[in-house]
């Protein structure tokens, strides 16, 4: 029987010859791919690189066309996720599948075999406490899910499916979420993990620093094949980016220099509530130039999300003042922003920035229905708006079989590529880019900054929010650190040093007042 | 699951053409009529004789067939009265209300200008017909104006409010054509009064001139949904709210519209049926039918999937049963409600077929495990 006690360095789960075709596209051609007891194995890919495909399959949610699964020696196949599962597979998936209402015990007995019957309720939750102890997790199991951190959330996830007895444990992008302290806690986590002979943890994720700084083993793949299959020892951050994308990604971008032009955007004393009627902005001013990118640094949920909805005219503002071209379009619609020359990349690309279910023309449309140089009468000009979507599928190489194919066929990265094209070709004299490269692998991550930095050399004002400092700090020219809704300074980047604005992240407050 | 040696899956379907729609469709017909024929079988007719009847009555007959015609553009009207908002997400179960609206708007106009019964109108009937159509129509926008600026400003919820101002129409129309009320007809038979000659719909082809105006209507829809500006919005907007706003859609322009204008179409078909089918001409005690008549509409709407040229097969279909199974309920002494069961039975089983628009059924010889 595959359930049997594994020793450590054991191979316990093989994967032979995995094809699988997608209409239009091979996602797996030809893995194989094994994983040993006691060691963590890191999956890495770019966007669409068929790394979620081929952990779908190993979890049995989708069935391979071609190919052989082996769990310690067995030849198996799953019909279906509870196959994997009596199997001793776990997933935890980037998005959380988890009820907010109730309560993390409640959450972790959802699905068990035990809630069938009446569980003892006083020994679970002894022995899922008891896994919270040996893994290093503080959670109350008391607390309704909704109240948790997106950290926490995740642990909670982790925990229920090792409850279930999972010992091949699948995360899909665990740290994309999660802010850094809450990464190291659970990096340290998942350590203790392995260092139990039990779990052994594949992992799949395109942040390089943490496949170094964590694995045992890298998988990479491309194009749904496996370009490389090393021992992270023998890797370097560079090696990997390169069998990763096929070339040498460039980590440092040249700063490019602009002259600073007039004013654009000017803020003044913005305040505004979030969806839970808390001040989330409190009294915020701020002036963005033309050809100038200013940076807003901050871990997630200080007032970054509500900052971006009230400038795009999503949210009205409790207080203060907002103009473009020295035009006050604080009380104007959104629409109004559009057509001066507002461009808004929103953070949410799958329920804000497209529509899913219509096609990319219609999604390139979302920007360019008002346009009157689209169409005439109120009819739209279907070969133009065709003809222009092709154009920008063809210039940011978006992988997609042709304009009528539906947003949601498209992988994360693309799906930006398109957002990116479809606002930036509108040439718009302000951008408002949320989170621009969240959950983008390298080279997406590049292409986008790269076309920020184009809108800048184009003269276009630009405001930047992001969670990742090194990217805030490559592009920007100035960078205003936002805790808990209020700038703690804002900093030129020439003179910046990379500890005061982590300090100024944390909550400090500058400590000399800046021309 | 296993069926014998072979294996059945379903597998996710990514785009239904238009043929397998059509063929899905026919499928679901056939086996909703095979369903029926039992009953048929029940009460002692072949049911091979009792369709032949039913069918020939709807669409051959030369009494039946206008009635099937007359029925079936007012289910269409009905229909994108429907449609309109659907596809901005909303449900629209008002269309009821919203044709009482209509024909109260409609007879409005007539009684103003004097049109009634024997009398001779104030105006000439080319100046008092367009009137009262335009008076159908803002009738119907007004009732389903409410809704929409409701659900607009409020997010209140629409299904309840329209069901509500179905009530509230129907009672209306109570008031005013009961004895004493203003539309009242003569010899107190509890119905409005009946227009004057000159003001009766003219006629095209041979048929009510509603009739191309409600295939226009269907196009028309078909043209703003698939090319507009306007329909690009209703539709961003039914699909998803947030993106919709995020691109500059006003969230409360969008429902008060869809709901002006699925209401306007909805009174245009109060006018159709109360104004311009021929032998009518005038609101009728037994109004409420066509009121229930009207819900025809949502089933049809959601069979076509929002398609007004594609509802327009379903509206001659239902429109013909409604029509046939009531006259062969009579002519082959079936039992009452025989020409409801039918209507039900066809709606269940279209629906569940749409199942089939969304997944295909995977046939696997499964090899034989040593």
């Amino acid at each position: 029987m595959p359930n049997q006690p594994v020793k450590r360095g054991d191979t316990v789960l093989e994967a032979r010859g995995i094809t699988k075709r997608f209409p239009g596209v091979v996602a797996n051609d030809h893995i194989d791919f094994e994983i040993r007891a006691g060691e963590i194995h890191a999956i890495l890919g770019e966007n669409g690189a068929g790394k979620t495909t081929l952990m779908k399959i190993l979890f049995g949610l989708i069935q391979p066309d071609e190919g052989e699964i082996y769990v310690q020696g067995e030849k198996v196949a799953f019909h279906s996720p509870l196959d994997a599962i009596h199997l001793g597979i776990g997933m935890v998936h980037q998005n959380r599948k988890l009820i907010p209402a109730h309560t993390v015990l409640e959450n972790i007995l959802l699905g068990h075999p035990k809630a069938g019957s009446i569980p003892d309720l006083r020994r679970t939750r002894d022995e899922i406490a008891g896994l919270c102890d040996r893994y290093g997790f503080k959670i109350d199991l008391k607390a309704k899910v909704w109240q948790l951190s997106e950290g926490e959330k995740q642990a909670v996830e982790i925990l229920k499916t090792l409850y279930r007895g999972a010992r091949i444990l699948i995360l899909d992008e665990p740290t994309s979420a999660l802010a850094p302290p809450e990464t190291e806690k659970l990096l340290e986590s998942i350590r203790i993990m392995t260092g139990d002979d039990l779990a052994l943890v594949p992992f799949i994720t395109h942040k390089l620093p943490i496949v170094l700084g964590i694995s045992d083993r890298v998988t990479v793949l491309r194009r749904g094949r496996v370009t490389a299959r090393l021992r992270t020892a023998e890797a370097t951050e560079n090696s990997l980016a390169r069998e990763m994308v096929g070339r040498e990604v460039i980590f440092r971008l040249a700063h490019v220099d602009v002259k600073q032009g007039k004013p654009i955007l000017e803020v003044d004393d913005l305040s505004a509530l979030n969806d839970k009627g808390q001040l989330a902005l409190r009294g915020i001013s701020f002036t963005v130039h033309e050809g100038e990118i200013l940076g807003i640094a901050g871990v997630s949920g200080n007032g970054q999300q509500v900052l971006a909805e009230v400038l795009a005219g999503l949210r009205k503002p409790v207080t203060g003042r907002i103009s473009i071209d020295g035009v006050d379009i604080t009380r104007s619609s959104s629409l109004e922003r559009w057509k001066r020359g507002m461009g808004y990349i929103p953070s949410d690309r799958m329920n804000v920035g497209s529509i899913g279910a219509h096609s990319l023309v219609e999604n390139v449309l979302m920007n360019y229905y008002f346009d009157g140089a689209y169409s005439s009468w109120g009819v739209v000009d279907s070969q133009k708006t065709r003809k222009l979507t092709e154009g920008l599928i063809a210039e940011y190489d978006i992988a997609a079989p042709g304009p009528e194919t539906t947003a949601k066929s498209l992988s994360g990265g693309n799906l930006q590529k398109l957002i990116l094209a479809r606002v930036l070709s509108r040439e718009p004299r302000l951008i408002i880019a949320n989170l621009p490269t969240q959950g983008l692998d390298v080279g997406a991550t590049e292409f986008v900054q790269n076309k920020l930095l184009e809108a800048k050399r184009q003269h276009a004002a630009i405001l930047l929010i992001s969670e990742d400092l090194d990217e805030v700090l490559s592009l920007s020219d100035r960078v205003a650190p936002i805790y808990e809704g209020e700038f703690m300074g804002v900093v030129s980047v020439k003179d910046a040093r990379i500890e005061d604005i982590g300090a100024m992240m944390a909550g400090m407050k500058q400590k000399v007042a800046q021309p | 699951m296993r069926v014998g040696s072979y294996e059945v899956k379903l597998e996710k379907k990514v785009r239904v053409s238009g043929l397998e729609a059509t063929i899905i469709s026919l499928l679901a017909i056939v086996i909703g009529l095979a369903l029926v024929g039992l009953v048929f079988l029940e009460a002692g007719v072949n049911p091979l004789n009792g369709y032949k009847a039913i069918f020939s009555y709807a669409f051959l007959n030369p009494f039946g067939l206008p009635l099937t015609i007359n029925r079936s553009v007012f289910i269409l009207l009905c229909t994108c009265a429907f449609i309109i908002p659907m596809k901005a997400g909303l449900w629209n179960i008002g269309m009821a209300g919203q044709l009482y609206g209509g024909a109260l708007g409609a007879f409005g106009v007539a009684l103003a200008f004097g049109a009634k019964g024997s009398q001779t109108p104030t105006a000439s009937p080319g100046m008092i017909i367009p009137l009262m159509i335009l008076g159908a129509v803002v009738g119907g926008a007004l009732i389903g104006a409410i809704p929409g600026f409701l659900k607009g400003r409020f997010n209140t919820n629409e299904i309840v409010v329209t069901m509500m101002l179905n009530s509230i129409g129907y009672w209306l129309i109570a008031f005013m054509i009961k004895e004493g009320g203003p539309f009242m007809g003569g010899g107190g038979e509890g119905q409005g009064f009946k227009l004057s000659e000159s003001v009766f719909a003219p006629m095209a082809w041979g048929g009510t001139f509603t009739i191309p105006i409600a295939l226009a209507v269907a196009a028309l829809l078909y043209f703003m949904f698939a090319k507009t500006t306007l329909g690009y919005q209703i539709k961003a907007f039914g699909l998803s709210p947030s993106a919709a706003k995020y691109a500059g859609i006003s969230s409360q322009n969008v429902p008060l519209l869809v709901f002006i204008l699925g209401g306007l179409i909805a009174g245009l078909a109060g006018y159709h049926y109360f104004a311009a089918v021929p032998g009518l001409y005038k609101i009728p005690t037994n109004y409420g039918d066509f009121g229930d008549l009207s819900f025809y509409g949502i089933i049809c709407g959601l069979i076509s999937q929002g398609n007004p040229l594609a509802a327009i097969p379903f509206a001659m279909l239902f429109g013909g049963l409604t029509n046939g199974g009531r006259f062969v309920q009579g002519q082959l002494q079936l039992g009452y409600g025989i020409d409801y069961a039918l209507l039900g039975v066809l709606m269940i089983t279209l629906v569940a077929f749409q199942f089939f628009y969304r997944n295909t059924v995977v046939w696997k010889k499964i090899e034989r495990e040593s």
